[in-house]
């Protein structure tokens, strides 16, 4: 990891007289602290506090930087994300800043009743003056610092490297940083603020941490912030070209192959289970076939003894004809009660027969005259039609069952025939018949679910007239014609008796439509038996439930193999850093890096040919997101695309982007006239807000 | 608190001999009740404040929209991306994509497009 954090407390702080300034870089990613003069920081940590409770006792205690996870169990950290300061580079989160202020002091080893050295702190480009002076209270207040300079990081390592010849006196400072990227020209070796330029685009850390959990929602949780971060830091690089590259991704070409990276997460491979072998197929099948076999005798047993019940009953029944045609009228209750038949069919006819032998008794008023009867009489006979028309209705009634069963007898034998003679023909004629009313239930059902979620989701909203079923459009025509037939201005709808007939009909709109269902399904059902019974072959197609759902997918049930657990970075590894130079990619409406320069220099105030040469000849890359190897190259490519023709173009990259700001502060603050650079807490006080916006440090001593 | 975790020292101790106010003074009840301005509202105070125009500050030197066509990468893949989805608002390579794109549940639709910035937000 090339950020490594340093948290060691430091011993030596009482070995720094009380001038030594402490110089801090204030990132929005990194903080670092140390004296000045110094080449390195003494600490280095990530600026982003957390605020866990402690499990066992409960007590939210803070923690500074980033710390080993194992040690973090102790903690419930669910609650508390890690938060920063910081507000796209600009401090507004003082609280925080405060913990992270006591977090580096106590590491430099401060003791002592205050802070008692000068403080030399950077901040971003303008800085708001509200964020200033609120770290200038923080600083005095709290700490007791004496006197504090503000700086910008950029300029320092700017500075620092032009003492090392890197860049020239005048030149640009391109600064891609955690969360901006700073465009900055320098004339005379001074930041002049006004050809500043800044984007809002910077470390992309989260770009590709969400490229790559969309690419592999299994592993998401194996993405955390650090762990993309080596990724970025190891993997990712600047194509010259991005549509080049693209294009040679999509081939899939040999150098696209090297170009992919493949990261393979630790797995366990599943204990295969073995294909069942021969001998358990063979067992199972035996087993099954027991099984059907046991079915089919329990059926044929049920049958048979069905069959003998009835030839029983039949038997008996006609035994009883017998004597009844021997025995005479009157004695036929007496004799039946003697043999004791209990069924309710000889009970049955006893009574029809009783009705009939009394119907001719029963029924004589109806034929006389209704002037010839007293009116109980007259009673007598309406109750005696009434029960003659019962009686007949019934009769017909039963009639009708005998003749629809013949038709039915008479049905099934001409379909047994033509089975019979043609059963190939018979066998796909069924098949047909039952696919044509597999199809349309499906089809009803399939309205009807669909236009009962419709329904539903609509919330009583009748307006959708797209997918409605027959029934509901007949029941909204019905509404609509019974809402506007009373014209306007009247609605006596409910007045009159027979309105209320509308929902009746609408009702039966709907029962008929599901009668209609039931029918269909019946004779479905009819014949799938029938297919079963005589075709080995067919399945019937399996119901489809209440709950059918639209289509989904049948999640694979294949064993995970090594490929499933390799994250493959192609595409990926140009495609984040790709946002420096394009902001579009990712929706922010702002110039990319190398049109950044071109704005700067026509920013420039003094509009001067050879200064602006001058500029492009030492063009300066710092900051964390300039690691990227091919960045140069595409700079420079992007710069001469808008110079004109023949300007000279240099740019060279820090020595060490990371830390030069850092080193460049610290030399600034080693100077000796550094402190007239300073401003203390009575300059703060009397001078007031104004002043400390109008603020800037001089930067060349 | 457990041995290791005191000797790693990771916790922020409470009393800093340094500070003149500490923490628990400053705060008492915990977290401290001040709302802290955001970034946008203390840009706002600050444009309200009528400074003269030619002054560099924070909002005086953000850089312009790009002068350059925007360029059109799939969303999903990377490639270059002539073609647009119109239900899903989704940008793709090829038909490949497109079937892959149809068959993406609405949450990670979402999540692509707010890689863009282009997610609904509802609020």
């Amino acid at each position: 990891m090339p950020f490594i954090s340093k948290i060691q407390r430091q011993t030596d702080y009482n070995r720094f007289p009380p001038s030594t300034p402490i110089v801090i870089d204030n990132g929005a990613s990194y903080f670092r602290i140390g004296w000045a003069g110094e080449t390195e920081p003494r600490v280095i940590f990530r600026n982003i506090v957390q605020r866990p409770r402690h499990k066992s006792t409960g007590e939210t205690v803070t923690i500074v930087g980033d710390h080993d996870p194992a040690l973090l169990k102790y903690f419930d950290c669910t609650r508390s994300g890690p938060r920063s300061a910081f507000d796209s580079n600009v401090v507004f989160q003082f609280e925080i800043m405060e913990y992270i202020l006591d977090f580096a002091f106590d590491r430099l080893g401060a003791n002592g009743s205050r802070i008692d050295h000068p403080i030399l702190i950077t901040e971003c480009v303008c800085n708001p003056v509200y964020s200033r002076s609120k770290m200038a209270e923080l600083l005095f207040e709290t700490y007791g610092v004496r006197s504090v300079a503000f700086g910008v990081d950029a300029v320092f390592s700017y500075k620092y490297n032009q003492l090392h010849g890197i860049c020239e006196k005048d030149g640009l400072a391109i600064c891609p940083g955690f969360t901006t990227t700073h465009v900055i020209p320098f004339v005379d070796g001074e930041p002049v603020y006004k050809g500043c330029c800044r984007t809002n685009i910077g470390g992309y850390t989260d770009y590709l941490k969400q490229l790559l959990s969309l690419k592999y929602p299994h592993h998401m949780a194996r993405f955390t912030w650090e762990k993309v971060e080596d990724l970025k830091m190891e993997h990712c690089y600047i194509a010259p070209d991005y549509a080049l590259e693209a294009q040679l991704f999509q081939k899939g070409g040999k150098e696209a192959e090297d170009k992919t990276r493949c990261w393979q997460l630790p797995w366990v491979p599943l204990p295969t289970e073995e294909p069942p072998s021969e001998e358990e197929i063979a067992r199972k099948a035996a087993i099954r076939e027991r099984q059907g076999q046991r079915l089919r005798e329990m059926a044929e047993a049920k049958r048979s003894s069905r069959i003998n019940e009835l030839e029983n009953q039949l038997h008996g029944l006609e035994f009883l004809l017998q004597q009844l045609g021997q025995v005479q009228e009157e004695d036929i209750p007496s004799f039946l009660s003697e043999t004791a038949k209990g069924e309710p069919k000889p009970e049955q006819a006893e009574n029809e027969e009783k009705a009939d032998s009394c119907t001719s008794d029963k029924y004589p008023l109806i034929n006389v005259p209704d002037n010839m009867l007293t009116p109980d009489q007259l009673k007598e006979k309406k109750r005696q039609i009434f029960l003659k028309t019962t009686t007949e209705g019934r009769q017909r009634a039963k009639q009708k069952c005998v003749e629809e069963e013949l038709e039915r007898e008479r049905k099934t034998q001409q379909d047994e025939e033509r089975r019979l003679e043609n059963p190939q023909l018979y066998l796909e004629q069924m098949h047909t018949k039952y696919k044509e009313l597999y199809e349309k239930i499906e089809l009803r059902k399939r309205l009807k679910t669909n236009g009962g979620h419709t329904n539903g989701s609509n919330s009583g909203g009748v307006g959708r007239g797209e997918r409605l079923n027959a029934a509901q459009r007949e029941r909204m025509r019905l509404l609509t014609t019974a809402a506007f037939d009373r014209g306007k201005g009247e609605d006596t709808f409910g007045a009159k008796d027979e309105d209320w007939q509308l929902y009746k009909l609408m009702g039966k709109d709907n029962d008929d439509d599901d009668d209609g269902a039931d029918e269909d399904e019946a004779e479905l059902a009819r014949v799938s038996s029938r297919l079963q019974e005589i075709d080995s072959t067919f399945v019937p197609k399996l119901e489809p439930t209440a709950s059918q759902p639209a289509i989904t997918e049948v999640p694979h049930v294949r064993p995970l193999t090594k490929e499933d657990f390799q994250i493959v970075l192609g595409v990926e590894r140009f495609r984040c850093p790709e946002i420096l130079f394009h902001p579009n990619l990712v929706g922010i409406d702002q110039v990319g890096l190398d049109e950044m320069t071109g704005v700067s220099i026509r920013r420039l105030p003094s509009k001067d040919k050879a200064l602006e040469n001058r500029l492009t000849s030492s063009v300066f890359m710092t900051g964390g997101c300039s690691l990227f190897p091919g960045i140069n190259e595409r700079l420079e490519a992007g710069i001469r695309m808008l110079r004109p023709c023949g300007s000279p173009i240099k740019v060279a990259r820090a020595l060490d982007p990371v830390l030069d700001a850092w080193r460049g502060a610290s030399l600034y603050a080693a100077n000796s006239r550094f402190h007239q650079q300073t401003f203390s807490r009575a300059d703060y006080y009397e001078k007031g807000e104004d002043w400390l916006r109008r603020y800037q440090v001089r930067y060349t001593l | 608190m457990e041995a290791e975790v005191i000797k790693a020292e990771l916790v922020l101790p409470t009393h800093m001999s340094f500070k003149r106010i500490q923490m628990y003074g400053k705060y008492p009840k915990g977290q401290s009740k001040v709302r802290w301005k955001q970034l946008k509202q203390i840009l706002q105070a600050e444009i309200c404040q009528n400074y003269s125009p030619d002054e560099p500050n924070y909002v005086n030197i953000e850089s312009p929209p790009s002068m350059q066509p925007c360029k059109r990468i799939c969303d999903i893949t990377g490639f270059e991306a002539p073609y647009h989805d119109p239900r899903t608002n989704l940008r793709y390579a090829n038909a490949d994509v497109f079937k892959l794109v149809r068959s993406l549940p609405n949450e990670y639709v979402q999540r692509y497009l707010a890689l863009r910035k282009a997610a609904v937000v509802l609020r």
